[in-house]
């Protein structure tokens, strides 16, 4: 069980999923681990959380437990999808802990959002990674072409192949490169960048510098530093109704599953802080 | 009551089963497959036939569940009033009002099909 995640299915505001997919990773594998490695490093954090003063027990999260995965990729996203519709059913905001990006195209099929808002090293904008559709590689494609994601907004994007860096200049996609990240995510705060469009958060943890994060398939240099994914986060919870941390693996000392289940938490404390903010009838962004 | 008893297993999309003791028709219907000591669960995704509301429920596929066996009726319009009208039935002659679904249009003497359902009604066209 994630810590503190103690109130039950009916009751509650937040499902923890996992999700521990471990079948397209191309180089070190390990996602299978990713679920049950963050819930275990996130044991040592306090309950309280100073700058929303709130405490994580309180916030109405339950943990569903894992989502237990087989060869067949497709029918594995359709029926965690199934599962993760559930939870918007019962009113409550699903967070999928993955398990390789893949998963993602699960959490959006079920959330249904109009912006996909992803944090990742890589742009997974790949039509297919050695012929295969449903490799992690191609995740975000998926979501804008399977899905009809109206748009994805890549932040700390710094690598792909050339066909991807093409497809990533259509309309639908906007990359902020890691150097831009700060700037852009000033720009969230002084404007409603979202407008009333919904809104699903996916964190690839190798969006983070490998320094920080080396518990990935693919490390990629020069990437975000924790405290830039943290304000992101912060930043985009109050909009979204789905969100996601992957591709979290057991290869490092649990940096990587570290900063993955804090993450977890500051969209939780986030996400909920605003929901009461605009239940008193004062949303952050000043609309009704 | 209107309803029998099927295993999971035998449901599919297109299909009636009661959640929260509601009639709902099943749109969406999948398995995990079983681990090594596990028994293969399935999720199946409804909407309320009555109310629209979407459900679900996760039962292992061996699991009874209740199929609400709901009737498909042919009324004729009698009345028309706002958003609702009379209909008479043609097997019954039972008069009783329901409500008009959006987009609808009927005027008297239409002839419409329904489903009931323990006395829960709704216009299908």
């Amino acid at each position: 069980m994630f810590p503190g995640a103690t109130t039950g299915r009916e009751a509650a505001s937040y499902v923890v999923v996992g999700a521990p997919l471990d079948a397209t990773t191309t180089f070190q594998p390990g996602t299978r681990f990713g679920p049950d490695r963050v819930r275990r490093f996130a044991e040592t954090y306090d309950d309280y959380d100073r700058r929303t003063d709130s405490r994580f027990s309180a916030l109405g999260v339950h943990d569903d437990g894992d989502v237990r995965p087989w060869d067949d990729v497709p029918a594995y996203l359709d029926h965690l999808a199934a599962e993760l519709r559930s939870v918007v059913y019962d009113d409550a905001v699903p967070l999928l802990l993955g398990g390789e990006h893949t998963v993602t195209y699960a959490g959006v099929d079920a959330v249904d959002p109009d912006i996909l808002v992803v944090a990742d090293a890589h742009l997974d904008l790949r039509e297919a990674y050695d012929g295969n559709p449903w490799s992690h590689a191609c995740v975000t494609r998926r979501c804008l072409d399977d899905l009809g994601v109206d748009r994805a907004v890549i932040v700390g994007a710094r690598t792909g192949s050339e066909a991807e860096w093409n497809r990533a200049a259509d309309a639908d996609v906007e990359i902020v490169a890691p150097e831009d990240a700060r700037e852009w995510l000033d720009a969230l705060d002084s404007e409603d960048a979202f407008g009333d469009d919904s809104v699903y958060c996916s964190i690839d943890i190798d969006a983070l510098d490998p320094a920080y994060a080396p518990g990935t398939g693919t490390m990629e240099p020069f990437g975000l530093e924790p405290r830039g994914v943290r304000d992101l986060v912060r930043a985009v919870a109050p909009r979204a109704d789905g969100f996601d941390v992957v591709e979290v693996n057991d290869r490092d000392d649990g940096q990587a599953a570290a900063v993955a289940g804090k993450l977890l938490r500051e969209f939780a404390h986030s996400h909920a802080d605003a929901t009461a903010t605009a239940s008193d009838g004062d949303r952050p962004d000043g609309s009704e | 009551m209107p309803r029998e008893q099927k295993q999971v297993r035998e449901l599919q999309e297109g299909s009636y089963v009661m959640m929260d003791d509601a009639p709902c028709k099943i749109n969406h219907y999948s398995t995990a497959k079983p681990g090594k000591h596990g028994s293969a669960k399935a999720r199946v995704e409804g909407k309320g036939v009555f109310d629209d509301k979407k459900r679900s429920l996760s039962q292992p596929v061996d699991a009874k569940v209740w199929v609400p066996i709901i009737e498909r009726k042919q009324g004729q319009v009698v009345n028309v009033n706002d958003d609702e009208v009379q209909v008479m039935d043609l097997d019954t002659y039972d008069t009783f009002t329901m409500r008009i679904p959006e987009g609808e249009d009927f005027t008297s003497d239409d002839n419409i099909e329904y489903l009931d359902y323990e006395g829960q009604r709704k216009i299908i066209g």
